[in-house]
C-alpha cells in the first residue's frame, strides 16, 4: 500500500477503435491540489472517471488512498467525491433537500454536513428554492458544496468553474484552494491555465492519453523556458 | 434511513411529479367520465318509456294496444285524428320521446286475419347521443307484449301455445358440464379474460415507463454519474430504481384498473361469471399463482426497462425504448382475448410460451378452465427470466455502459429509434 493520495500506473483505456489512454502514470500526494491539463480528447475526463469508479481500466492500476478502484470500488467511493464537468441536481428537490439527500449517504446524522454544505454553497435564501429554478452558476456552486461538505479524502473536480461568471468562479476557486489538508487532496481538470496556475501545487500535462510533463507550475515554466503555463501547454501539445 | 430507502424515496418523488403522473391520471378520468355517462344511460333505460299515442281506431285490438301501453309506458300525450307532426310537437312538449299512431283500420286488418295491424312509430331524437337515441327507441318495447296479448285474444291460445318451444341450456366447457347457457361463459370471458389481461398490460407498461422515465431523468438532469460515485452498491441503486418505479407504476395502474373496472361495470357486462359451476371457481392456490405470475412479469418488465433505459438519451428517447416491452406485454394479452393459445399451431404456441408476459394473461383462463400445470411451469420460467433480467441490469450498472450509453452492436438501432 502506497502513501500517495492517488497512484496511477500504466493506465490504458480504449473505446472501440479509439485509444483514450495509453500507459498513463502519475501520483497525487496528500495535502496537494493536482491539476490534470490537456487539450480536448486528451483523456482527462476518462482518467477522472476511472479514478471515480465510473469506468473500468483496460490495463494498469489506480489506487486512491491505498484502495484499488477495480477490486475495492466501494472503499474508493467512501474516500472520494466526484464533480463531473456536466452535472446537475434533482430538479424536484430544493438546494437544501439535495444537500440532505447527498449527506445522508455519508453520516447517520447529516445535520452538520448539510449546514457546512449550505455555508459552502452560499446561496442565501435561495437554498430553499427548487434546484430547477437555479441558474447554471448556482447549480454549480450547490454541486461543489455537495462534493466538499462530506469532507472527502479526495475531491475529483472536472472543470469545477465551468460556466461560472468571474465572481462565482473566484469564490469557487477560493473554496477549492482552502480544501487540502494532511488527509485531503484535490485532483482537478481545467482548460483555464490561469486557474490551474493559481490553484494547483503540481500539474500533469496530458496529451493523447499519456502524461507528457509533470511538475509545479513554476518548475514547468522554467523547464520549458516560457512565460507561463499556457505557453507550456502549447509547447507540449504542439 | 437506509441508503436503499433514501433512494426509493428519491425515485418515487421524482416520478410523482405532475409532468409524469398527470398524463397517466388523465386516462382514468376519461374512463370514470364514460362510466358515469353509461351509468346514466342505464338509469334512463330503466325508467318507463314516455310515449304519445294517437288513437284513430276504436276497435277492440286498438283498445288492447292502448291498454298495454298504459301499463308498460308513461303515456304523456293522447289524442285522435291529429297530424303526425302535431302529435310529435305535442309529445315533445309533454316530455315524450316516441309517438305511436294507431290508424283507423288497425283492428279491422287484424280481425280480417290476412294482414297484420300496422302502427306508425315516430321516435323523437333531440339529443344525439347514446342516451337520446336509446331512450327514443324504448317507445317500441311495449309492442312485443301487445303482440302476445292481441294474438292470445284473437286465437284464444294459451301462453304455452303461443310459445310452444322452450329450452333448458347445458354447456360443456372443455369436458366439464355447466347447467347454464354459454352466455354465462361470455360474461366470465368479458370480466376475467378481457379486463384482467388489460389490467396486467397496464401494470407492465406503466411500471416499465416509470423506470424508463427514471433513467431518462437521470440522463437529462445529469445526475447519474454523481449517484454512481456515491458509497452505495450498484445493486442497491438497481433495486431502489426497480422498487421505486414499481410502486409508482402499480399506483398508476391501480387507479387506471379501478377506473376501467368502473367503466366496464357501467356497461352491465354481467355478473363476472358468478353463475359458473364450482369446478371453474378459482381457489387460493390459483390466486397465489396469478399473483406470482403478475409480480414476476412486473419485475421482469422493470428490469428490461432499466436495461433499455441505460441507452435512453433523454426522456423522449426513454418513451420510445419502452415500445418493445409494450409489444411483448400487449401481444399475449391481445391474442389470449380472442383465441385459445393452448390450441394454436405449435410454432405460434412456442413463440407465445417464450414470452414471459404470456403467463399472467393466460393464468385466469387456464386456472379456471384448463391446465394449472402450464401456469405453474410458466411461473417458474418467469422466475428464471426475471432473475436473469435483474442480473443483467446489475451487470450493466456495474459496467462502463451505464456511463457511456454504448449499446455495442445495437447502438445504431437505439440511436435510430431515438432520433
Amino acid at each position: 500500500m502506497s502513501n500517495a493520495a492517488v497512484q496511477v500506473d500504466g493506465l490504458a483505456k480504449r473505446f472501440g477503435d479509439v485509444e483514450a489512454l495509453g500507459d498513463l502514470s502519475f501520483r497525487v500526494e496528500p495535502n496537494e491540489i493536482f491539476g490534470l491539463v490537456g487539450p480536448n480528447g486528451a483523456g482527462k475526463s476518462t482518467t477522472l472517471r476511472i479514478m471515480s469508479t465510473l469506468l473500468s481500466a483496460d490495463e494498469g492500476a489506480v489506487e486512491v488512498f491505498g484502495a484499488d478502484v477495480a477490486t475495492a470500488p466501494n472503499a474508493v467511493r467512501e474516500a472520494i467525491r466526484y464533480l463531473p464537468e456536466e452535472a446537475g441536481a434533482y430538479e424536484n428537490l430544493t438546494g437544501r433537500g439535495f444537500l440532505e439527500f447527498v449527506a445522508g449517504f455519508y453520516a447517520d446524522d447529516p445535520t452538520g454536513l448539510v449546514e457546512r454544505g449550505v455555508e459552502l454553497a452560499d446561496l442565501g435564501d435561495r437554498i430553499t428554492d427548487k434546484t430547477s429554478e437555479y441558474s447554471k452558476g448556482m447549480t454549480r456552486r450547490l454541486l461543489l458544496a455537495s462534493s466538499l461538505m462530506t469532507e472527502p479524502r479526495l475531491a475529483i473536480l472536472d472543470e469545477p468553474t465551468s460556466g461560472l461568471d468571474v465572481r462565482n468562479a473566484r469564490e469557487v476557486r477560493d473554496v477549492i484552494k482552502d480544501y487540502p489538508s494532511a488527509e485531503r487532496s484535490v485532483i482537478l481538470s481545467s482548460h483555464n491555465m490561469l486557474e490551474v496556475e493559481y490553484l494547483c501545487d503540481r500539474v500533469g500535462l496530458i496529451n493523447e492519453g499519456e502524461i507528457v510533463a509533470v511538475g509545479t507550475p513554476t518548475a514547468l515554466v522554467a523547464e520549458y523556458d516560457v512565460e507561463n503555463l499556457e505557453d507550456v501547454f502549447m509547447e507540449v501539445t504542439a | 434511513m437506509s441508503d436503499f430507502l433514501r433512494l426509493v424515496k428519491k425515485e418515487a418523488r421524482e416520478l410523482l411529479r405532475p409532468r409524469y403522473i398527470l398524463p397517466i391520471l388523465f386516462i382514468p378520468i376519461v374512463f370514470v367520465g364514460m362510466g358515469q355517462g353509461f351509468g346514466g344511460i342505464d338509469d334512463q333505460l330503466d325508467d318507463e318509456p314516455q310515449v304519445g299515442l294517437v288513437v284513430n281506431d276504436s276497435g277492440q285490438y286498438a283498445d288492447l294496444l292502448v291498454e298495454t301501453y298504459e301499463e308498460q309506458a308513461n303515456v304523456t300525450y293522447r289524442e285522435s285524428n291529429v297530424s303526425a307532426n302535431a302529435a310529435v310537437d305535442a309529445t315533445r312538449d309533454s316530455g315524450g320521446k316516441t309517438v305511436v299512431v294507431i290508424p283507423d283500420n288497425f283492428s279491422e286488418r287484424i280481425a280480417g286475419g290476412q294482414q297484420p295491424g300496422r302502427v306508425e312509430v315516430y321516435s323523437i331524437v333531440d339529443s344525439v347521443g347514446f342516451g337520446g337515441v336509446l331512450s327514443a327507441g324504448q317507445g317500441s318495447t311495449p309492442l312485443s307484449t301487445a303482440n302476445e296479448v292481441i294474438a292470445a285474444n284473437v286465437t284464444g291460445a294459451t301462453p304455452a301455445e303461443l310459445n310452444p318451444v322452450t329450452s333448458t341450456d347445458r354447456t360443456y366447457v372443455r369436458g366439464v358440464r355447466m347447467d347454464r347457457p354459454p352466455s354465462v361463459l361470455s360474461e366470465a370471458v368479458s370480466t376475467q379474460f378481457i379486463f384482467i389481461p388489460i389490467a396486467i398490460v397496464m401494470v407492465i407498461i406503466f411500471s416499465g415507463q416509470m423506470v424508463m422515465n427514471s433513467m431518462g431523468i437521470e440522463n437529462e438532469n445529469k445526475t447519474l454519474e454523481t449517484l454512481l460515485t456515491m458509497p452505495v452498491k450498484r445493486r442497491t441503486i438497481v433495486a431502489a430504481k426497480l422498487v421505486g418505479s414499481a410502486a409508482v407504476g402499480l399506483f398508476a395502474a391501480g387507479i387506471l384498473a379501478g377506473s376501467l373496472w368502473y367503466y366496464q361495470t357501467s356497461l352491465s357486462f354481467g355478473d363476472g361469471g358468478a353463475g359458473l359451476p364450482d369446478a371453474f371457481a378459482l381457489g387460493g392456490v390459483d390466486y397465489a399463482l396469478i399473483g406470482a405470475s403478475v409480480f414476476l412479469a412486473v419485475i421482469a418488465a422493470l428490469a428490461m426497462a432499466l436495461c433499455l433505459g441505460i441507452f435512453a438519451g433523454d426522456q423522449q428517447g426513454a418513451q420510445v425504448l419502452v415500445f418493445p416491452i409494450a409489444v411483448l406485454a400487449g401481444a399475449p394479452a391481445a391474442v389470449s382475448m380472442f383465441a385459445d393459445v393452448t390450441t394454436m399451431a405449435l410454432p405460434f404456441r412456442a413463440v407465445m410460451y417464450a414470452i414471459p408476459f404470456t403467463y399472467p394473461a393466460l393464468a385466469p383462463k387456464e386456472l379456471m378452465f384448463g391446465d394449472s400445470l402450464l401456469i405453474a411451469a410458466g411461473v417458474l420460467y418467469q422466475l428464471v427470466f426475471a432473475v436473469a433480467m435483474v442480473g443483467l441490469a446489475v451487470r450493466l450498472f456495474n459496467s462502463d455502459r451505464v456511463v457511456t450509453g454504448d449499446a455495442g452492436r445495437l447502438s445504431d438501432i437505439f440511436s435510430s429509434l431515438q432520433r
